[in-house]
């Protein structure tokens, strides 16, 4: 039969792709596709260029680089790749992990040196583990207790640990001070942590507990009691190991905690746990190896880095008149208190509603005007919800303008459309013969959503959010509407200080300064790290989906 | 009975516990705050523009300069100091940036949505998608960035009259930033279209070019029309990278016209931004008038969006 | 002893074990808790909020990075907003500590500072020479004089192309760029030029107005034919790419924007003086009376002033002027 072909094409075997117009489609096609992602990789390269300056590097300098990094890591990677493609993957997400975690871990480094006395995060740790144990105790007594009671006990509980008796009444009532918070008693304590210490137990700790759940969830409790305090022994070592190379020891434990523990509690998960993938654990170890022998060569052979923009200095610096001295660290830590106080803000909001919306509205007018409201909300361009900002905010509440509270609030506005409708399609794609088998065995609205929706569509949500965050993180209207400073000196250190962000930081770079040096370097510098953060942050979203997307 | 009526027989006898109508409360008040922006934002925005505009400023007690409605509707200069307040000036100058960029994204997104719906192999399709999602990453500011630093030189070379500040490359790196929502939301809509439609097309000796462009897109057409809605109503709110990138000065141009594409302009949000760096609180007519910008801007996208909503409920294809 | 007993044991064991290391950390890791320990810091601290003009902005911002290296405790918070844009929205209303200008207060600005209980001092910090620059390439253009500026930036004539004010320029577009109505540079051009003839012209307005300086050079910088004008410490950063005009003040004889000629006083009518006014009720705290201290006795630096942001510093007597009136106002505020 005149069908009977063996061109095998995605469509089944019966499209035929060799006539010309169709395979000139086909490439056409091909090169739209790539039109604006080669455009925006050729943009990129030239920021990177103006920034990091390869070029200015010795040749010496590149081809060690090359000896030990490019080549055998390229080796292990097309090794990997003809044999087994699983471990290829779990080695590019190890090493993927590796860049983030370092990147988190100077963002908490940065926090807890600049903005947050470490024994504050101290106290406010031990301010909720002391009520959440009286929360477990009184959930035990489930049968004992009403409800009301329960939910008047935690409340109660947290109260008071977290403010005291009468709490921020007191200024307002008038009344004295009966029962101290529990935060207030730690911090004025006579004897408190260390500042390496309260890092290690507060941070290393949450850190040791998950990984442990990761690495030995079916070994039973003692392998996981185990590997959690092996966790933290490790991060308790930072804070001698730092001192040694010249870092304090507690940004060292910091760096320890968020940067390196998680990549080695994977690490160990994956060799302990999938047998076969094992292999591809010599990826990551190739690139780290390869790093640090580069580095060391380089050094000993006196080959000259190249003349880069992007350096410690720049991001630890704050602000200057001279381009060569200036640097990016006020905005930074703007930036991550604004995304921390949107998250805040906006992350149980929109998620509150999406589940609203979809578990618990009835079908009627309302709801159909809210949907389009919503999907009206998230069109609004941003100068709007910026002039939002400063018509509420800033004129009407009277805020000082330009504060962290303020721009959070402003970009939670802005981002909680985006976060409602990315949650709605995470929990709209839970089964609905799961949620009608819970209601089958008796289980209440609250009970089906808070032990079946909400963990099943979680992982959406997660990757929903953090899209939305990174959106937050590139948005300077909304803050310049708003009135954020164009030039600040120090990281802001409480809600109410003014901040800047890193966009504001560029855009005041491009637009205030005289001299053609600031626009040349600075700039691109300032570019290249913001588009880095986005970057990372936009792997993170996607690699979530991809592995809870494919792990359903 | 329907799924939901089946859930609400179930939940009937513990709808009113205590735990149940405290989520609830808590749920509904989530909800009910996203009304409550949407309130928030047309109360203020109209009752700022009410202060600039003739009609109304009585109305909310405001005495000063004002402007009238028509003169802002119809007038063609935007001059804040002089006293001219015709916002066609502005508007036009977005009505640049849309059709710029929709000439650059238009295309190249549906193009992209085919090819990724219809020709890319799995693997391919795995790459591409992130990195358009990437690509839509990306902040505004940098592309405004790119644009009068390495795009605008580049034009410069072979458009020797261009300005540094000029429509034409802002309308450009719009136009690339909004390629991933077109693509996008058409590749949903044409992967939404069934597998049977075609292996019809297929079976009756259709190539695969005749089959995409003959079956897939036309099946997929309105929800390609929405993603185009969506995506212009994105570039006309895009603030950063016309206010780098398209200069400061308020020109009536003739949108259509090739060549005023060359020249500088300045986007209704562009003048937003400029306006509040002088004048944030001041409570004079330049402040109401960025108000009255922002009223119009709302307004726009609303209608875009509305269109978009009812499109995409006509005329959609239930499969 | 069977299973149980050596399990107890065993678990006993644990215990003590972790109980150890947990006193053992606790030994090695506790310490006299000396919360919340604000470190001996020079005693100022507290934050200073400054906005208003563009122009004064570099010398502000130097200011307020030397100070901060030395008083580590001190926050400063700048904007760039305009002389105008300044004192309308954030001065006058009470937001802030100090306000940049280039030009004197005026009488409505000084009744909506009073109206909100705000008293300004007024102080000189530098002198500028206002330049009006053109394109590095354009040599149809070697001097200006004021009538022909004024003719440019009226906007009563509005002349479309260079030839209609001078016939011995080309007949090309005229593109202008230049600050926008919030500032003080707008201002002071308007005064000195304008309104330098018998008739009082007003600023034409479609031009390409930004408070934005770097954003007037860029536009000057990409057509032969634009012309702007903006303080000097922006133009001598970028005299490879813009060329400052000499300005003829109507005596026949050019003169070139430079330090020089602003200090000798020849640069007419561009020379102007330029300002910073702090408000009475800040300088009564100590952080905000010290900064203010600070900038004036360095109003005379030459390197930092000068050389480094592009204005003439204060001479010798007019700084002693203006630390008389700084006292004073500190005295009375601090009362």
């Amino acid at each position: 039969m005149a069908t009977q072909n063996d061109s095998s094409t995605a469509a089944g075997g019966f499209g035929r792709v060799s006539r010309t117009a169709g395979l000139l489609f086909r490439y056409l096609l091909l090169a739209a596709t790539l039109f604006g992602l080669v455009v925006m990789t050729v943009l990129l390269l030239y920021v990177a260029n103006d920034a990091f300056q390869p070029l200015t590097a010795d040749t010496g300098w590149h081809l060690t680089y090359l000896a030990t990094l490019l080549a055998p890591a390229f080796a292990v990677g097309a090794h990997l790749y003809r044999t087994n493609a699983e471990a290829l993957q779990t080695g590019a997400l190890a090493v993927g992990l590796v860049v983030v975690s370092l990147l988190f871990s100077g963002g908490a480094a940065l926090l807890l040196v600049d903005v947050v006395v470490p024994l504050e995060l101290f106290a406010v740790a031990v301010a909720v583990l002391a009520p959440m144990a009286v929360v477990v105790a009184v959930v035990s007594r489930d049968r004992a207790l009403s409800f009301t009671a329960q939910f008047a006990t935690t409340v109660a509980a947290f109260y008071i640990s977290l403010f005291g008796l009468p709490g921020p009444l007191e200024s307002l009532l008038g009344l004295p001070s009966v029962v101290p918070s529990l935060v207030d008693a730690v911090l004025y304590a006579p004897y408190a942590p260390d500042p390496w210490l309260a890092v290690t137990l507060v941070v290393g700790g949450s850190v040791a507990l998950a990984g442990s759940r990761f690495v030995a969830a079916d070994r039973g409790r003692r392998t996981q009691a185990t590997v959690a305090g092996a966790v933290l022994v490790g991060i308790a070592l930072g804070a001698f190991v730092g001192p040694l190379l010249g870092v304090d020891p507690m940004p060292a434990t910091v760096v320890a905690a968020v940067g390196i523990a998680p990549p080695a509690v994977y690490a160990t998960g994956v060799a302990a746990n999938r047998e076969h993938e094992r292999i591809g654990l010599l990826l990551p170890a190739v690139v780290i190896a390869g790093t640090g022998l580069g580095a060391l060569a380089t050094d000993a052979l006196g080959f000259a880095g190249p003349d880069s923009w992007v350096t410690w200095a720049f991001l630890t610096s704050p602000h200057s008149r001279f381009a060569e001295q200036a640097g990016f660290y006020p905005a930074i830590a703007g930036s991550i208190l604004l995304m921390l106080a949107v998250a805040v803000l906006a992350f149980p909001v929109g998620v509150g509603a999406a589940v609203y919306l979809e578990e618990y509205a009835p079908e009627n007018r309302f709801k159909r005007v809210v949907d389009v409201n919503i999907s009206n909300l998230a069109g609004v361009p941003s100068v709007v919800y910026g002039l939002l900002g400063l018509g509420i905010f800033v004129t009407y509440l009277g805020r000082s303008a330009g504060t962290i509270l303020v721009g959070g609030a402003t970009l939670g506005l802005l981002i909680l459309p985006i976060v409602i409708i990315s949650a709605r399609e995470a929990i709209r794609s839970v089964p609905n013969d799961v949620r009608n088998a819970s209601y089958g065995m008796g289980a209440t609205r609250w009970q089906t959503v808070k032990n079946v929706v909400l963990p099943r569509s979680f992982s959406g949500i997660l990757t929903g959010t953090i899209l939305a965050l990174g959106r937050a993180i590139g948005e300077t209207a909304p803050l310049i509407m708003i009135g954020a400073p164009n030039v600040k000196f120090a990281a802001p250190t409480a809600l109410g200080e003014a901040a800047s962000a890193m966009p504001l930081q560029v855009y005041a770079w491009s637009s205030l300064y005289a001299g053609e040096e600031f626009y040349q370097k600075v700039v691109p510098a300032g570019v290249v790290v913001l588009v880095v953060i986005l970057l990372a942050m936009n792997s993170v979203a996607i690699v979530l989906r991809n592995k809870y997307q494919t792990g359903e | 009975m329907s799924a939901d009526d089946l859930e609400e027989a179930l939940t009937r006898r513990t709808q009113n516990a205590p735990p149940e109508l405290l989520s609830r409360s808590f749920f509904f008040a989530c909800a009910a705050l996203s009304i409550a922006t949407t309130i928030g934002l047309v109360v203020l925005l109209t009752g700022e523009a009410a202060k600039f505009f003739s009609f109304s400023a009585p109305l909310v007690g405001v005495t000063g300069e004002t402007a009238t409605v028509v003169e802002f509707l119809t007038g063609t200069t935007w001059e804040v100091t002089s006293g001219k307040f015709g916002v066609l000036a502005l508007v036009t100058s977005t009505l640049m940036v849309m059709i710029g960029s929709s000439i650059i994204a238009l295309p190249l997104g549906v193009g992209t949505a085919i090819y990724l719906s219809e020709y890319a192999s799995p693997r391919l399709r795995s790459l591409l998608k992130p990195g358009l999602e990437i690509l839509a990453g990306i902040p505004t500011v940098v592309y405004g960035f790119f644009a009068i630093i390495y795009i605008t030189p580049a034009l410069q070379s072979f458009i020797p009259d261009l300005g540094t500040f000029n429509m034409l490359s802002a309308s450009i790196v719009v136009g690339i930033m909004i390629i991933p929502m077109v693509a996008s939301i058409s590749e949903d809509a044409m992967s939404a279209v069934p597998e049977e439609l075609r292996q019809a097309g297929y079976g009756m000796g259709a190539t695969k070019f005749e089959v995409s462009t003959g079956i897939v897109v036309p099946a997929s057409l309105s929800g390609i029309f929405s993603s185009f809605i969506l995506a212009l109503s994105r570039a006309i709110g895009e603030t950063m990278a016309v206010t780098i990138a398209a200069g400061s000065q308020a020109k009536f141009l003739n949108p259509f016209n090739p060549g005023s594409y060359t020249e500088a302009a300045q986007p209704m949000t562009a003048a937003m931004v400029e306006l509040v760096g002088g004048d944030i609180t001041g409570g004079g007519i330049a402040y109401r008038s960025v108000f009255a910008i922002g009223f119009t801007l709302f307004v726009i996208t609303l209608v875009m969006n509305i269109i978009s909503d009812l499109v995409a409920q006509h005329y959609r294809e239930e499969y | 002893m069977d299973g149980n007993d050596r399990e107890r044991v065993r678990t006993r064991r644990q215990v003590l074990a972790g109980a150890g290391a947990l006193g053992a950390a606790a030994l090695a890791g506790c310490s006299r808790n000396t919360y919340p320990d604000n470190d001996a810091s020079t005693g100022l601290s507290g934050t200073v909020d400054i906005a208003g003009s563009s122009t004064v902005f570099p010398i502000a911002t130097a200011f307020a990075e030397i100070f901060g290296k030395n008083h580590k405790d001190v926050g400063f918070n700048l904007q760039s907003t305009g002389s105008g844009g300044g004192f309308a929205n954030h001065f006058c209303p009470g937001r802030t500590d100090f306000n940049n200008a280039s030009r004197p207060i005026r009488d409505p600005e000084q009744n909506q500072c009073g109206a909100n209980g705000v008293e300004p001092v007024e102080l000189v910090v530098a002198t500028d020479a206002l330049t009006v620059i053109v394109n590095d390439e354009a040599d149809w253009i070697d001097h200006v004089t004021v009538e022909e500026l004024a003719t440019i930036w009226s906007d009563e004539e509005r002349p479309e192309t260079w030839n209609e004010v001078n016939d011995d320029w080309p007949e090309e577009d005229i593109e202008l760029f230049g600050p926008s109505d919030a500032s003080g540079t707008y201002d002071y051009f308007i005064e000195a030029i304008l309104h330098s003839g018998d008739e009082k012209l007003s600023h034409r307005q479609d031009y390409s107005g930004t408070e934005q300086d770097r954003t007037i050079l860029q536009g000057v910088e990409g057509s032969e034919f634009a012309m702007g004008y903006l303080g000097y410490a922006y133009y001598s950063e970028n005299t490879d790419v813009v060329r400052g005009v000499p300005v003829d003040d109507g005596d026949g004889e050019p003169v070139e924007p430079s330090l020089a000629n602003a200090r000798s006083g020849e640069y007419s009518p561009l020379t102007r003086p330029l300002f910073t006014y702090p408000k009475l009720s800040a300088l009564a705290e100590e952080h905000v009376a010290e900064f203010a201290r600070f900038w004036i006795e360095n109003s005379t630096n030459e390197d930092v002033i000068a050389d480094e942001i592009g204005y003439v510093p204060l001479d010798e007597e007019t700084k002693e002027e203006q630390m008389e009136t700084l006292e004073a106002a500190i005295t009375e505020a601090q009362q």
